[in-house]
């Protein structure tokens, strides 16, 4: 007599993942982290690295603090153009976004240019953006604090 | 008015401080422990400046 093995048909169906859970988070918290996020990327924002030393990242903090201000120092040094808010092209208006996310830089180097911009020279240029990459690594220095406070990031 | 000191940085040097900058920056903002840091920090620096060359030798023939 022939063993009759019975024979499990392969079925496509996958398996159903069970419904997303409910926040475990009260919207209360929620709103109140998202409150906290958004002042911590403010004060990131104003002050290079006070964000990340607000929620006691200190070598983070150190790090963003001192490389937003040797850039700033080094693109104003090099006369660097620091772009106003009357911006005249669009290369200008997006040059203003970029230098005002130095935050509190921003007029410091403006005060470290006595002499005004001299973007006449490569030097000049090079200054110019040094300047914008001090305000645009400040903004994403101050995004990654607002995702560490959200629980986005470690 | 504060008094500041101006810089003349040709375009190696230039070249050189930004990469260091940027990739320590980098560095500590994506990683966490001291190990992968710094081994993070030294290849973007490291491809910064090869980029960097690369660029360069590649426009050359347009500037001549």
């Amino acid at each position: 007599m022939p063993d009759e093995v019975p024979i499990v048909e392969p079925t496509n169906t996958v398996p159903i993942a069970p419904s997303a859970s409910p926040d475990p988070v009260p919207a209360s918290e929620r709103h109140r982290r998202d409150a906290l996020a958004l002042t911590i990327a403010a004060a990131a924002w104003f002050l290079p690295g006070l964000g990340h030393a607000l929620l006691k990242m200190w070598g983070r903090a150190l790090v963003l603090f001192s490389t937003v201000a040797l850039l700033v120092i080094l693109g104003a040094g090099m006369r660097g153009n620091i772009f106003s808010r009357n911006g005249e092209d669009a290369f200008a208006q997006l040059g203003y976004v970029a230098d005002l996310g130095a935050g509190i830089f921003y007029f410091v180097a403006q005060a470290l240019e006595p002499n005004g911009p001299d973007v006449s020279h490569a030097n000049g240029d090079y200054g110019t953006r040094l300047l914008a990459t001090a305000g645009v690594l400040n903004m994403l220095a101050a995004l990654h604090a607002y995702e560490v406070t959200r629980a986005r990031k470690a | 008015m504060i008094p500041t000191h101006e810089f003349k940085l040709s375009h190696f040097p230039a070249m050189v401080i930004f990469a260091l900058v940027i990739s320590v920056a980098f560095g500590f903002l994506s990683r966490r422990s001291a190990y992968r840091r710094a081994r993070y920090i030294l290849w973007s620096f490291i491809l910064f400046l090869l980029i960097g060359v690369g660029i360069g030798w590649a426009m050359y023939p347009f500037s001549h």
